[in-house]
């Protein structure tokens, strides 16, 4: 292979070399947009389990009782017991728990959500305790309260106070303003995890459609392995039913319904396309170079090249042709990607997620987490890609080697 | 010139099907020795060229160049030997048109591991000796029709080739530039001891050789 031949080839053909460098970067950047955009669904699909520390949420749907007063259980989230959960906490893949109580409690003169939360656990609701914005977090082993700052606005609650929930009576310690920090397991009041067990307890409305004892939880958060993930979400649902509600990355990717959510396959399949079109650009330019140098092989064959000696000149120049097709590719693929980073992505937050009380004015309303699409490409696509440009660049040399073979110098030289 | 045959072939045949181009031919060319291949537009004297320099395959017959005998080697093997054998000279130059004159000259040794400033001196000095050290650097498009074919000639000569296999040097050039041409293929032969075997219509160039061979519809008549 000679260096000086292959560069003066390459630009003295200009159009001939623009021609397959800019088919094939097409092709290579098609391929890395995909998967680039691909990933970033993925990513943004773990967004709201990943706010709350979790890669798994479990609830399980029941009954709400006739009368709605005093604690209840919301009908997406009732009793999960306590042997269930130590079923749950054995399962393999499962690297830490977080369990809480989401109660809705009508008093007579207003309406609570309550969350019951593991104050010192980072896998669920308490990693919110960065969203107070006056006075403190909760306190192990006292009966205090966070209030929404909204909330606590609405009803001139401020800290100090004492609030009293269904009869029982809660030190206000600081307000919160969760609002922006998560869309899932938020509330308006929160009490420690005890608290909020010994309101479901006490309950004899709550009790007579979901019988509830200390140690029972209505919500869990997993924090798991990532490729058992999906295993994990058959085996909740064998332990808890059919009905039991699993969310999971893969479950918010699915309600994205965008075609790159869709799944693996889809973007496998348009990979696997956007590679064949690449390699069939490349084959055809290079094809079109040989039929339109079968003078040029014919005479360097005349003059003393061996076939090797002149597959292994078109061979390099096809490699180096689409190693800079897939420096180009790349290039054209980070503009876009970078464009497409300014994309806003709606996650709707399934309705038996959202806190709220549907029948509540507003309560119906479909909620979503909105974020930019994370749209980047990792080192490992972007080399992924470029050495993919190389292989398409030495397959397809390799593969015209054959036809460079059959050119015979005496007849491409014959007529002059 | 001294009288061992570097080149023969005996009883040649080509078919391209059932059209017998070349029937039967017998020749041969001595070390040093400028011969000349006459006859009309399509007798077959390229074809019986091809088939000499080992550019082709006789359908019957052999061929021996520099003592060895070509007809039973591979595609690469006669590619080999060519390299270090023989010479071309195209009618219509065929020179690469993005490599520079000096690039041309070298295409021959580029296969071979030798440095570039090794090829780029060999390639100066035969350009040198033919007028265009001043064009060395010039792409094929930048010279006269009589500089590109004294490039070819140049090319021809980079290996140190025993035998020039010339076909219409002088085709598409005009007649003064011709006699430049065939001037210095006269100076090869007398100086540097070169065998030429050359094709062409004109009998009157061809008169400028030792010998003249006729050909007619595919067979030596004289």
């Amino acid at each position: 292979m000679n260096a000086g031949y292959l560069v003066r080839e390459l630009y003295h053909q200009k159009r001939r070399t623009l021609t397959a460098i800019l088919g094939l970067s097409i092709g290579i950047a098609l391929l890395v947009i995909l998967n680039a955009l691909s990933m970033a669904y993925r990513q943004a699909a773990h967004a709201p389990l990943k706010e709350i520390g979790a890669d798994i949420t479990v609830q399980r749907p029941g009954d709400v009782p006739k009368d709605l007063a005093g604690a209840v259980f919301p009908c997406s989230a009732v009793t999960i017991r306590k042997e269930e959960v130590e079923k749950i906490q054995s399962l393999p893949g499962i690297r830490g728990m977080g369990k809480a109580v989401l109660l809705w409690v009508f008093d007579t003169k207003q309406a609570w959500i309550v969350l019951g939360i593991e104050q010192n656990n980072t896998i669920g609701p308490a990693v919110l305790r960065s969203a107070v914005t006056e006075g403190r977090f909760l306190d192990d082993g006292k009966s205090e309260a966070l209030v929404e700052a909204a909330y606590a606005r609405q009803f001139g609650i401020r800290v100090g106070d004492m609030v009293s929930v269904n009869g029982s009576k809660f030190s206000v310690v600081g307000l919160m303003d969760a609002s922006r920090a998560a869309k899932i397991a938020v509330a308006n009041l929160y009490m420690s995890l005890a608290d909020a067990e010994g309101l479901a307890a006490s309950s004899k409305n709550l009790q007579t459609v979901s019988p509830f004892a200390p140690g029972d939880v209505n919500l869990l958060f997993i924090k798991a392995d990532q490729e058992k993930i999906t295993p994990l979400a058959a085996s909740l649902k064998e332990i808890l039913g059919k009905k039991a509600t699993v969310a999971t990355p893969e479950s918010f990717l699915k309600l994205l319904g965008s075609l790159f959510a869709l799944s693996d396959k889809f973007t496998l399949a348009a990979s696997l396309i956007a590679i064949i079109v690449a390699v069939l650009i490349a084959f055809k330019t290079m094809a079109g170079n040989i039929a339109e140098r079968a003078r040029e092989i014919g005479v360097l064959k005349a003059v003393g090249w061996t076939n090797r000696n002149v597959v292994a000149q078109l061979l390099a120049e096809s490699v180096v042709q689409c190693f800079l097709a897939g420096i180009l590719g790349l290039l054209i693929a980070l503009v876009v990607t970078f464009g497409l980073s300014f994309m806003k992505v709606n996650i709707p937050i399934p309705w038996d997620m959202a806190p709220n009380p549907h029948f509540l004015p507003g309560g119906g309303d479909q909620i979503y987490k909105t974020l930019r699409l994370p749209v980047h490409i990792p080192w490992t696509l972007a080399s992924f890609a470029v050495l993919l440009s190389i292989f398409i660049g030495g397959l397809t040399g390799g593969l015209l080697g054959r036809h460079v073979a059959k050119i015979k110098p005496s007849e491409v030289l014959r007529h002059e | 010139m001294n009288n061992s045959k570097i080149l023969s072939g005996t009883n040649l045949s080509k078919k391209y099907g059932e059209l017998e181009v070349v029937k039967g031919v017998t020749l041969s060319v001595a070390a040093g020795e400028f011969v000349c291949l006459v006859g009309k537009s399509g007798c077959g004297k390229t074809t019986l060229l091809s088939l000499l320099s080992g550019l082709e395959r006789p359908t019957k017959g052999d061929v021996l160049l520099n003592g060895k005998k070509i007809n039973g080697a591979s595609e690469d093997e006669l590619a080999l030997f060519r390299r270090e054998n023989v010479g071309f000279i195209f009618q219509s130059f065929n020179l690469i048109p993005t490599l520079s004159a000096w690039e041309n000259v070298a295409l021959p040794l580029f296969p071979l591991k030798i440095s570039n400033e090794e090829r780029k001196r060999r390639a100066t000095e035969l350009l040198t000796q033919m007028e265009l050290g001043h064009r060395l650097e010039h792409l094929p498009s930048a010279l006269s029709g009589g500089e590109k074919q004294r490039v070819a000639i140049a090319r021809a000569l980079v290996n140190h080739p025993k035998v020039i296999f010339a076909d219409e040097p002088t085709g598409n050039l005009d007649s003064a530039t011709g006699d430049a041409i065939m001037d210095i293929l006269t100076r090869l032969h007398t100086q540097e001891g070169v065998a030429i075997l050359m094709v062409t219509h004109e009998v009157e160039l061809a008169k400028k050789a030792e010998r003249l061979i006729r050909m007619h519809d595919g067979e030596v008549i004289s």
